[in-house]
């Protein structure tokens, strides 16, 4: 049909508009949080290439050091060398956050996905039980964790972390779980005897990962801080085991001689990770359209 | 119909005093078999000079040789003649413990609460009425930036920044020596805990409003009000923010709880005379009564707030539980 017929039907010819713009791949991304937080965990994890003192190593001819020329973020009060610590130290709070992470993870999913599975009387009682968990104060769990599992290590640390956050994402993973546990293919894959873990791993997994994938995320991050506080506090990893946490539990005696470098220094590190990683979470929340969690 | 209220609450109140019995149950049991040495917080360092005579003699009359059970029994009989027995560090009742430093605790926190609750109301609303403009922008970023900086590397900035730099506010304690009384000093002590508290935790709630806001503006009825004449401020006053408020007061309901939480890392970095480190303390060095009457405060703090925030639900907005029986009905078909 030509332009006439078009015309006769009311409808208006195409017009021919400035061609759309090419989209660049990386619009909307968070380019500069990724490359950040890849800079930094690649600075941690090949950090012996570069760093020019050995970070355990206590200089007692300069301790408390202003940053300068041969140390470059200053030293500490034991005399170590904060640039080196602080990229050998990230190694230590990483590996902690993911780790917790794991852990976490593993619990809410087998958790969410019981009791979505569950008939309805356990599945209030796992809900109710998982409140009582949340009304008692983290700290105090993970002292009492702390004291049952002994002298504090990365795995100890790790475990406490995860095993006093995975809440949130159970929660998801219930409510998840529930709106599929009678489709039919969850159905068919029951009547045909698959297991508890198959029918999680192989039909249920697949349909709820990219809703808690933010949450998981998230609890990077907040594995990284939860680290870095326990730390601080004298609960976490000991002065001499180096993580974030550990530098600062150092400050208090540098609040005491003013040595700010003590303090901003490891905490700016903690502060970009942290804020890389949250970026790159709010992005994949985003990304999945996952209605985001009222509590 | 009053019957129907009465059973509402009664249930309710039921659900409290398990949820309080099955908690005391768990942090006990927890405590008693967590390794350590309970006797080290009474005698502290003598319990290593005592022969295992006296170690008997000694845990005896604290009442630690009994089966867990037993002690247990005889704990929660205590408790509700409304004795909690005495702390082994203090060595005096614990409910004598506590009662100073809670007052702390309620000052710094319950006022916190207060703030957050009506800041984080004003910015969520302001950012939604200037929404994606630049000052929206500029708080969103500063607002994720601030939630992601952890409590303590804050309260020691600020330390750094106010006390160490400024020599303007003091570091620490919640009064100066021999002022107990003095409101002002108190005050002044407040203030740099208290900002952190209040900083630390208002964007989350900021944004959850400002979030709020946006879904509802883009309702119908506004459309229908705007066209009737109505200006943009009475809209957002009178029609979006009402429609906010139930959600918003259940999540603040279910936040005190979170929010007294953080302040026991602040109390620790300021040693602030509170709850957080006495249950730091007492968690540490078995002090087992002192342990469970703090656990089973917060506790109760909490499951009483999540309860509070089911009823302002149910009340104030009866969809949800109209949802609640329409899930049931769901189930019910499909089972």
């Amino acid at each position: 049909m030509d332009d006439q017929g078009f015309a006769c039907a009311g409808i208006r010819p195409l017009s021919h508009g400035p061609a759309p713009q090419k989209q660049r791949w990386y619009r909307g991304k968070p380019i500069v949080s990724i490359l950040l937080l890849a800079g930094i965990i690649l600075g941690c994890l090949f950090c012996n290439a570069f760093i020019p003192k050995d970070p355990t190593y206590m200089d007692l001819f300069h301790y408390d050091e202003a940053p300068g020329r041969e140390f470059l973020f200053g030293t500490d009060a034991m005399g170590r060398d904060i640039f080196s610590i602080v990229w050998y130290g990230g190694r230590l709070s990483l590996l902690i956050g993911f780790s917790a992470t794991a852990i976490s993870t593993a619990i809410a999913v087998v958790f969410g996905a019981v009791s979505g599975l569950a008939p309805r009387w356990l599945d209030a009682v796992l809900m109710r039980l998982t409140e009582i968990l949340l009304s008692v104060p983290n700290l105090l769990i993970i002292i009492l964790i702390q004291a049952i599992l002994g002298k504090p290590n990365v795995l100890s640390i790790s475990f406490a972390i995860g095993i006093t956050s995975w809440t949130g994402i159970a929660k998801i993973v219930r409510t998840e779980v529930r709106q599929m546990r009678s489709s039919e293919y969850v159905l068919a894959a029951r009547c045909m005897g698959g297991g508890f873990f198959h029918i999680l791993w192989r039909h249920l997994m697949p349909n709820f990962i990219s809703s808690i994938m933010f949450m998981v995320v998230m609890n990077v991050r907040n594995a990284i801080a939860a680290e870095s506080t326990l730390s601080f506090m004298g609960i976490g990893l000991p002065w001499e085991v180096i993580s974030w946490g550990s530098m600062l539990s150092l400050s208090e005696k540098a609040l005491l001689s003013g040595s700010w470098w003590m303090i901003l220094i490891p905490g700016l590190f903690l502060v970009v990770t942290l804020l890389c990683v949250t970026n790159i979470g709010n992005w994949l929340r985003k990304q999945t359209n996952c209605r985001q969690s009222n509590l | 119909m009053i019957r129907r209220e009465f059973l509402y609450y009664g249930k309710k109140l039921l659900v409290f005093a398990a949820s309080i019995l099955v908690l005391s149950i768990v942090v006990f049991y927890v405590a008693r078999l967590a390794p350590g040495d309970p006797l080290v917080s009474y005698y502290s360092d003598r319990v290593e000079k005592m022969s295992p005579e006296e170690r008997a003699w000694a845990e005896e009359k604290l009442g630690l040789s009994d089966p867990i059970h037993v002690q247990y029994v005889r704990w929660l009989s205590g408790a509700l003649h409304g004795d909690f027995g005495i702390s082994f560090k203090y060595k005096a009742d614990v409910l004598e413990v506590i009662r100073g430093r809670l007052v702390n605790t309620l000052l710094l926190g319950g006022t916190g609460v207060i703030l957050i609750f009506g800041l984080a109301l004003l910015l969520g609303i302001l950012c939604a009425w200037f929404e994606d403009r630049w000052l929206d922008r500029i708080i969103c970023k500063a607002g994720t930036i601030i939630s992601c900086i952890p409590e303590f590397w804050l309260s020691l900035v600020a330390i750094l920044i106010f006390a160490v730099w400024l020599r303007v506010l003091p570091s620490s304690g919640a009064y100066s020596a021999g002022k107990s009384h003095d409101i002002a000093d108190r005050i002044i002590h407040l203030i740099l805990p208290m900002s952190i508290v209040v900083v630390e935790h208002l964007w989350y709630y900021a944004y959850m409003i400002r979030n709020k806001i946006l879904e509802e503006v883009r309702a119908d009825y506004v459309l229908l009000a705007k066209s009737k004449g109505m200006s943009r401020r009475k809209i957002m006053f009178r029609h979006c923010l009402r429609n906010v408020m139930p959600s918003y007061l259940s999540i603040m309901a279910i936040s005190v709880p979170h929010i007294l939480g953080g302040t026991y890392i602040v109390e620790t970095v300021f040693s602030y005379p509170g709850i957080g480190a006495l249950s730091y303390e007492s968690a540490r060095y078995q002090d087992y009564h002192l342990l469970m009457l703090l656990c089973i405060l917060t506790g109760a703090v909490v499951i009483l707030c999540n309860l509070l925030a089911q009823v302002i639900n149910e009340r104030i907005d009866p969809r949800i539980r109209a949802n609640e029986a329409a899930e049931m009905l769901e189930v019910k078909q499909i089972g």
